[in-house]
């Protein structure tokens, strides 16, 4: 009912096989969000977890403890949230790839990697120096903060994409 | 405090709501409208089925509900084809004039809720 018009790749996309099933299979869609929102539930809320011990909360666990035991988590959430997502970008791709809340979401998310990219080359090479007890270093605390603000940006956004 | 910088981006940005599917705020519920015509195209299709109505007027979008709803309250795929004749109760988008969300649907003397 909204024939796909737009760039020649989103009109692909969205008539490639999955996006046609995605759109058209009865539960095939409500299934994909699930996934979707179980993955970042782990994702977001592990990551939550170890910036909130950044800022300074349960001090009595060492932080290079938190960080074996949530960070894997987080990683293995990809495998959840990244299929799923791609297969809701392809049912809507034409859409999708002209929204604003979309383009603002991908790039927080970007911003969210790299957060994280630059704790794990800084501060956290240090982690031994703070690991337990201690205010966490000027450059950890900030991590934490951005961390937690980009991912609630994020979600916001993806929330958001039904409505803009 | 981030969802809100989010949004208010987004307000900058012009981005407008016309392209929703999601929500009903997009759409005047004070200008209530019957509409009845002929189904011209038909989308039983997530995340909310659609048709293509011809009434004497003009030819109308008019979004539908999720399918699996539609199945549930016994709208299903092979009563929302292309020729049937169906009435509409809903709403005209605010900046689309081509577009009504329905509150409900009849056809073939079935009335289905879509809220």
């Amino acid at each position: 009912m909204h024939p796909p018009i737009g760039p020649a790749w989103a009109v692909w996309l969205e008539t490639s096989a999955p996006a046609v099933a995605m759109r058209q299979w009865l539960w095939l869609y409500p299934a994909v969000e699930i996934t979707h929102i179980v993955g970042f539930v782990v994702l977001v809320g592990s990551a939550f977890m170890f910036d909130l011990r950044l800022l300074g909360l349960s001090r009595a666990l060492p932080v290079s403890a938190m960080a074996a035991h949530l960070l894997p988590w987080a990683r293995l959430a990809l495998l959840l949230v990244v299929p799923s997502g791609v297969l809701m970008f392809m049912a809507h791709a034409t859409e999708f790839s002209t929204n604003p809340a979309f383009r603002i979401k991908l790039i927080l998310i970007a911003l969210a990697f790299l957060n994280a990219g630059l704790f794990h080359r800084w501060p956290f090479r240090a982690v031994g120096d703070w690991d337990t007890e201690l205010t966490s270093p000027a450059p950890a605390r900030v991590a934490g903060v951005l961390s937690i603000a980009l991912w609630i940006g994020v979600i916001t956004c993806g929330r958001l994409l039904a409505y803009f | 405090m981030p969802g809100v910088i989010v949004v208010a981006v987004l307000i900058l940005l012009g981005a407008t709501p016309a392209a929703a599917h999601h929500g009903w705020s997009g759409y005047d519920s004070s200008k209530e409208l019957t509409l009845t015509g002929t189904i011209r195209e038909a989308g039983y299709e997530h995340p909310h089925g659609s048709v293509r109505l011809q009434t004497p007027d003009k030819t109308w979008v008019v979004v539908l509900a999720p399918p699996s709803r539609m199945e549930n309250r016994g709208l299903r795929r092979d009563m929302l084809v292309p020729g049937a004749q169906a009435t509409v109760v809903g709403y005209p988008n605010r900046t689309d004039p081509e577009e009504l969300r329905a509150e409900r649907i009849t056809i073939s003397g079935k009335t289905t809720e879509l809220r």
